[in-house]
């Protein structure tokens, strides 16, 4: 399994950029691919194209809120276990899970600590793992995610865009979550690079690993509130990412249930 | 016991000792005292004479030693006119057999030309094989010990007809059994029966042609003794040791094939001693009380098909299947496994199709084990990608079966086919789930294989509560939707039967020690109306866990003595607190927070402490994180009250004690709450609406506090004050 985390600030295009990686890894890779959806604003599955069925954050809810009533004696560990399974969405391309809205108050130890055993459990069924994640990080930091082999931070070209973008990079440091290689996607360029954002990535410290321009055929897509899964074949920001995913040397893994 | 059993046998003793004499006497008087006695290659004198009385017998005058052990053994007929207990001269008469037997086996071994074949196997037309030298010793009999081969079956007689023979042998074969045959009756034995039929025979195959005498029986006895003095470490001469390590360890039992005799009657008598029952296909009278051998000593009449399975049951033999015969790998990394559903074959229930998974008990002659039927099509007979129901039925029979394990078991349903690599299996009940993905189907694996791996996991993992295992598989919905009622009403009586239990009805609760590690003079009792305080474990799974592993943390603890029906305090109970707490809690109640309450490791969902002033108390749930009217967060709260140690005024418990009718009953029960976090209030919202209800309070629950209205004592008092709460009317705590 190999795991691409996509992160960055509302509105840089992350989720975009998700999409066209799972579309790129069905395409190239494999389509053995579990898409997360860990950012509660924007959601992965309409862009993807799918109708989402329950969140983790409602079964989450739904958990705690039972006493001693689960159904047909389970242990709190089995109904979860069943319920995300069932949560998950089910495609030709990919199998999307959807964190939902985030924790409300109270202790949630409990239930994410069995949350990140049965997510991990899940996510080591498929070859590739991309999380589409929230800018907070809050997964990264509860620990529902664990090792990350690829993290990707998109920024737009501005300098505090680039700042925020380090900020999201020294603040994994801090977490120790245990991340491979790290990169930084402009996203939305117009122009050359600018030279205060060339500046800026130099002085944050991040590596640079593409630079995605401004694609009409998906804005407007997106615009409409239409799913870009159709038209990301032909989009050119497909083509940046279509480069820059072969530069990444993802070899194929074997899943761990052949073999044996 | 009955009489007639016991003279048939005492009389073939009495026969076998006269015939040994005759034929002892004989040989003296052509050959000398000092003629060489052995079984060729062996290095145990002869076996029984020396392993139960000590005896070095080396030549044909040792022999007359033990002829004398066997009349003085010899038990008189028993009477017309009296009856007695017989099970003890029935005994002695078959040991005072098995000298016999082996006198005139050994005078054998002095003929010329040897009446036996010296080789592991038969070979030229030589069928039988006599006593089994040293190095088969060495090979085979390890074989008991490690539990390649869990013991034998001495069988003696023959089958009607050859084809039965041979299916006999077959099942017996199929068990990792050793075939021990031996005494012809009417002059053909089951080994003969197999020679015609062209079966190779032999150790290499563990099918062993002793002898058709019927004193050739002795030689498996024989075998059985010396394994005791080889690998159970016995002496010579110590008989009990070398009876107990064969009853104890190596299975074996005797099949009875066609009419018994007197003298075969004194056979199953020698190995009634060797705690090996036999089992008759005639009918011949029974021993059925139960003690020298696991349970009953002679079983009749059992028809030959079913002969081999009554036998395993009766000699208590468990079997286990090592490797889990599937055509996929099979093991626990295959547990959460998902069948994605490009990779799918089919999908089984789930959320499109009806199911449900059932385990029950049943008597152990309505179970023929290892029997697996499919109702509905097979997995080749369906298309690819499609949904169908599954419905998963298993019986299980065994001397230990209690019906409260059955929930226990069906949980493990999941987890067994769960490791199946292509298997993909959720839930439990009438919420089961399951998916086969392309590659699992294409290597072979059919729904039937569900039985399979059931069986042989159940008998694997529960060797000790189940002795025979049958499935049913229900692909079809007609059937299942039949069937899933009943299903239901019984999950419902599942959960009404420890719902409804109470302490009064039971005379035996169950300690938990799982948390000495952290808590070393703490321990639990749990009770059904009082499940461990981390809410883990109540009193069913406490019994399941020690019937499964009887040395384990959890051990039934018996009431003993009510000293105070009041405040739950017994008198056995306060013995073993005592014991398991290194002598550091001399009583406790089990039903009071005030006095002696009982001690809590660390591990407890919630904490419930008296606000003096209130009149009541407030619980708090380990999750909350804020100040409570204590005036101490939860974590300082744990500090003070786990442990293993006694403080007055508060305890720490389970979220399901709260809506027991025992919950702090002898302080006044659950109408003492003033102040929960609003969390747990909320989750416990249903329970202390019946708590309501059950005091005549409609609106109960609105009349407790939580931090949203009181974070202070004060603030509660206020409140409850205002809401007219019972705990204020009620007498004091302290």
């Amino acid at each position: 399994m190999k795991t691409i985390a996509i992160s960055g600030k509302g509105g840089t295009g992350k989720s975009t950029i998700a999409a066209l990686i799972v579309y790129w890894l069905g395409e190239n890779m494999s389509k053995s691919i579990l898409a997360v959806d860990a950012d509660s604003n924007v959601n992965l599955n309409d862009l993807l194209g799918v109708e989402l069925r329950e969140t983790i954050g409602a079964i989450r809810e739904e958990m705690k809120s039972r006493v001693s009533g689960l159904p047909g004696g389970m242990t709190k560990q089995q109904f979860l276990e069943y319920k995300i399974h069932s949560s998950l969405v089910e495609t030709p391309n990919f199998d999307l899970v959807a964190m939902g809205r985030p924790e409300g108050p109270g202790c949630y130890c409990y239930a994410n600590n069995l949350l990140r055993d049965i997510l991990k459990t899940l996510g080591e069924n498929y070859e590739f793992v991309v999380i589409d994640n929230e800018a907070g990080m809050e997964h990264l930091s509860r620990r529902t995610t664990q090792n990350i082999d690829y993290l990707l931070i998109v920024s737009d070209p501005s300098p505090r865009g680039i700042q925020a973008a380090g900020r999201i990079s020294r603040l994994l440091k801090e977490l120790e979550a245990r991340v491979g290689e790290k990169y930084l996607i402009l996203n939305r360029l117009h122009d050359p690079i600018p030279k205060a954002v060339e500046e800026t990535i130099k002085d944050e410290g991040l590596k640079l690993l593409c630079s995605i321009p401004e694609d009409q055929k998906i804005l407007k897509s997106d615009r409409a509130g239409k799913p870009i899964w159709e038209i990301i074949p032909k989009s050119s920001a497909y083509q940046t990412i279509d480069r820059t995913m072969k530069g990444l040397s993802l070899e194929r893994r074997i899943r761990r249930t052949h073999g044996f | 016991m009955s009489k007639l059993i016991a003279t048939r046998a005492i009389r073939g003793a009495q026969k076998l000792v006269l015939r040994a004499e005759k034929e002892l006497n004989q040989a003296l008087q052509e050959k000398s005292p000092e003629t060489k006695v052995e079984f060729p290659n062996t290095g145990y004198y002869l076996p029984i004479s020396h392993g139960i009385l000590g005896l070095n017998i080396e030549t044909l005058g040792g022999l007359t030693a033990l002829l004398e052990e066997a009349k003085k053994l010899l038990p008189p007929l028993p009477e017309d006119e009296l009856w007695l207990p017989y099970l003890g001269q029935t005994l002695d008469a078959g040991m005072a057999t098995l000298f016999a037997d082996e006198i005139i086996e050994a005078l054998k071994y002095t003929q010329n030309p040897l009446p036996y074949w010296t080789k592991p196997n038969p070979e030229d037309g030589h069928l039988w094989l006599g006593a089994a030298n040293d190095v088969i010793m060495r090979e085979r009999g390890i074989e008991f010990v490690d539990g390649t081969a869990p013991g034998f079956a001495a069988c003696v007689g023959h089958c009607p007809s050859n084809q039965m023979a041979v299916k006999i042998a077959r099942e017996l074969q199929g068990k990792n059994l050793y075939v021990f045959m031996s005494a012809a009756t009417d002059g053909k034995s089951m080994a003969q029966q197999l020679q015609e039929e062209g079966i190779q025979m032999g150790w290499e195959t563990r099918l062993v042609p002793f002898g058709d005498d019927v004193t050739a029986t002795v030689h498996s006895l024989g075998f059985a003794t010396r394994v005791a003095l080889s690998f159970g470490g016995a002496q010579p001469g110590d008989f009990q040791r070398i009876l107990r390590y064969n009853k104890n360890r190596v299975f074996a039992f005797v099949l009875a094939l066609g009419p018994v005799d007197d003298e075969k009657h004194a056979q199953a008598a020698g190995a009634i001693n060797y705690g090996f029952p036999t089992i008759a296909d005639t009918d011949i009278d029974q021993i059925l009380p139960t003690g020298i051998c696991t349970y009953e000593h002679v079983v009749s009449p059992v028809p030959l098909d079913r002969i081999v399975a009554k036998a395993i049951e009766v000699r208590g033999l468990k079997i286990t299947i090592t490797k889990v015969p599937v055509p996929v790998p099979y093991g626990p990394a295959f547990q959460g496994e998902r069948i994605r559903k490009e990779d799918m074959y089919v999908e089984l229930a789930g959320q499109e199709k009806p199911g449900f998974e059932f385990l029950t008990t049943r008597e152990l002659d309505e179970v023929e084990d290892g029997k697996i039927d499919l109702i509905g099509p097979e997995i080749d007979e369906i298309e690819e990608g499609s949904q169908i129901p599954l419905a998963i039925w298993v019986e299980v029979a065994g001397r230990e079966m209690q019906t409260d394990f059955e929930p226990i078991l069906e949980r493990y349903i999941h987890d067994f086919i769960n490791c199946a690599n292509g298997v993909f299996h959720m839930g439990q009940r009438d919420i089961n789930w399951v998916r086969i993905s392309k590659e699992a189907k294409q290597k072979g694996f059919k729904f039937r294989h569900f039985g399979t791996i059931l069986h042989a996991k159940l008998h694997g993992e529960f060797g000790k509560i189940v002795d025979k295992v049958q499935i049913r598989i229900y692909t079809q919905e007609k059937e299942i939707l039949d069937l899933i009622d009943t299903a239901r009403r019984i999950y419902h009586q599942r959960d009404a039967r420890l719902a409804d239990m109470t302490d009064e009805a039971v005379e035996t609760f169950y300690s938990c020690t799982l948390c000495q590690s952290f808590a070393p003079n703490h321990v639990c009792i749990i009770t059904p109306e009082r499940s461990g305080l981390c809410g883990a474990y109540n009193w069913l799974d406490g019994k399941a866990a020690y019937q499964i592993n009887p040395t384990g943390p959890n051990q039934p603890v018996k009431k003993g003595k009510v000293i105070d029906p009041v405040r739950g305090q017994w008198e056995d109970i306060n013995r073993f607190v005592f014991n398991s707490s290194h002598k550091t809690l001399e009583f406790f109640n089990a039903y009071s927070m005030v006095e002696h309450p009982m001690t809590s490791c660390g591990c407890f969902e919630c904490i419930s402490g008296v606000l003096p002033s209130t009149n009541g108390i407030m619980v708090v749930y380990r999750e909350y994180t804020g100040m409570t009217p204590s005036g101490m967060k939860f974590s300082t709260l744990a500090g003070t009250v786990g442990g293993g140690v006694q403080t007055p005024g508060f305890i720490g418990h389970s979220k399901q004690y709260i809506g027991s009718p025992k919950f702090i009953s002898a302080d006044g029960g659950a109408q003492r709450i003033v102040w929960m976090d609003k969390n747990l209030k909320e989750e416990m919202g249903p329970v202390l609406r019946e708590i309501g209800r059950r005091i005549g309070i409609e609106n109960f629950y609105e009349m407790i506090a939580d931090e949203t209205v009181a974070e202070t004592e004060e603030e509660v008092l206020a409140y409850v004050t205002k809401m007219k709460h019972p705990a204020l009317s009620m007498p004091p705590m302290f």
